[in-house]
């Protein structure tokens, strides 16, 4: 078994003040294997926000994400007696979590769904954490960047946007996302560098491009 | 330094865009990137390409999913009846009805009302069933029953005794024999009596009927009474109900006035 982890990386979204995260990933699941029901609550509570994002990132859907969500968590517990301990507990939520996503996918037979409202809501800007530290118009351009962004990511072949989602916004090592995708680690390195090359591609076709770089860079 | 090795490889570039990988490769390319502008300003543009992603960000939603303790179930004084194979059971089920049905003298009867279930206890003892249901306060049912009591005891008297005709006739057998116009008259008389009793037994076979169809007829208007009694009480519940609500309508116009 690996080093126990105390929930999900910093810098991803969790119930931060109702989570203890002086226990690790694996006391809980021992003690869950033992009938505490709690103490898998507890895991729910650390892990739902990464496996919603994870979810919503693959299928583009609220809805959707909600309910693989659900079932990823259901599956789990039911499959807990089983778990050995030789993966980390979130790798293993999240082959869970992709494998109901690629069945979501294939029922649907539809690439990722990306909603593109006509306006922006106000009172969800309003609501949002980050308006509290952003102006509005940060706020309009940065969900406007988004949404672009979701619209290149929806072009790209499930594995290479897996691999970017997982690597992205989940902090995984390459070694990680090949035993999730079950490939070399050279192909993952691979589909990541394909990926980005693809969405660099589609953003600056966007008119998000040379200029907005060489802006940055200068 | 600017090693051909690096160019265009992605391995080592992943490696270094997101430090993960050894450090000694990481360490080397950096040291091509300060020599290759192409590989810097790839590096730069993907670098750009990931800050562009911190944007994408999912919709805030509720996750309120947890899991919940089933209630322990109750312990079930029967359950040691599951364990039981299936004949088992039945047979003692049909035992503990007919020791029932045996103790409380159980009667079933289907009939033209339907069927009717009742117990020893419930039935009064000698009472016919038809004599529930059949009142005697009628003044004409003293007569009927009256007539029916006296046509049956005519029936049975005309049973009882053997015919004139018969005893004159083996009487006549010794003696002299009967003209012709005696026979007749004597065939005649039989023939009338036999009408006669033919009748009396029709009148008695009507005046049954007419009691049934009495009986019949009061059972069911009880019964329709009775449904009238329900639906006045319903549709009384349904008036109290309007009136309610008609005089809160009432109100809340008056208040807005």
């Amino acid at each position: 078994m690996r080093g126990g982890q105390a929930g999900p990386p910093a810098g991803q979204e969790t119930h931060g003040d109702r989570v203890d995260m002086t226990v690790t990933d694996e006391e809980l699941v021992a003690r869950s294997i033992a009938g505490d029901n709690d103490s898998f609550n507890q895991l729910i509570l650390r892990w739902e926000r990464p496996i919603y994002a994870l979810a919503y990132r693959q299928l583009g859907r609220e809805e959707d994400a909600r309910d693989v969500v659900q079932d990823a968590f259901l599956r789990a517990f039911r499959a807990l007696p089983g778990f050995k301990g030789e993966a980390k507990f979130s790798s293993w939520l999240y082959r869970i979590t992709l494998n109901l996503c690629r069945d979501v996918m294939r029922r649907a037979k539809r690439a990722p769904f990306v909603p593109t409202p006509e306006g922006m809501d106000i009172a969800d800007l309003v609501s949002s954490d980050a308006a509290v530290k952003e102006s509005i118009e940060d706020v309009v351009t940065r969900k406007d960047l988004g949404r672009h962004v979701a619209r290149a990511m929806s072009l790209l072949p499930e594995e290479q946007r897996s691999a970017i989602i997982l690597k992205e916004y989940h902090g995984l090592t390459f070694q990680e996302i090949a035993e999730l995708q079950g490939c070399p680690l050279s192909t993952v390195k691979t589909r990541l560098y394909q990926g980005l090359t693809v969405l660099r591609r589609e953003l600056d076709r966007q008119g998000r491009g040379p200029a907005r770089v060489e802006g940055r860079t200068s | 330094m600017s090693d051909s090795r690096y160019c265009g490889n992605p391995d080592v570039l992943m490696s270094y865009l997101y430090e993960d990988g050894p450090g000694e490769e990481r360490s080397a390319f950096e040291a091509h990137l300060r020599q290759c502008g192409r590989c810097a300003a790839e590096v730069a543009s993907l670098r750009a390409v990931r800050e562009d992603m911190a944007a994408w960000t999912p919709p805030e939603t509720v996750l309120d999913f947890r899991i919940v303790r089933d209630p322990a179930p109750a312990r079930n004084r029967w359950g040691w009846m599951s364990t039981m194979p299936a004949w088992a059971q039945l047979a003692a089920a049909s035992l503990v009805i007919g020791v029932a049905a045996g103790l409380s003298g159980l009667d079933v009867q289907y009939g033209k009302d339907g069927l009717a279930v009742r117990t020893g206890w419930s039935r009064p003892a000698g009472a016919a069933p038809a004599a529930v249901a059949a009142g005697a306060d009628a003044p004409w049912r003293a007569d009927l029953v009256a007539l029916q009591e006296q046509m049956r005891s005519e029936l049975s008297r005309a049973a009882s005794v053997p015919p004139a005709v018969t005893v004159s006739t083996a009487a006549a057998g010794g003696g002299k024999a009967m003209s012709d116009d005696e026979f007749m008259a004597r065939v005649k008389q039989l023939i009338e009596a036999s009408e006669t009793r033919t009748q009396r037994e029709m009148a008695l076979r009507m005046t049954e009927m007419v009691r049934d169809m009495d009986t019949q007829r009061r059972a069911d208007m009880r019964r329709v009474a009775d449904g009238l009694g329900v639906l006045e009480g319903r549709t009384g519940a349904v008036t109290a109900q309007q009136r309610e609500v008609m005089n809160y309508l009432m109100r809340v116009s008056q208040r807005q006035q």
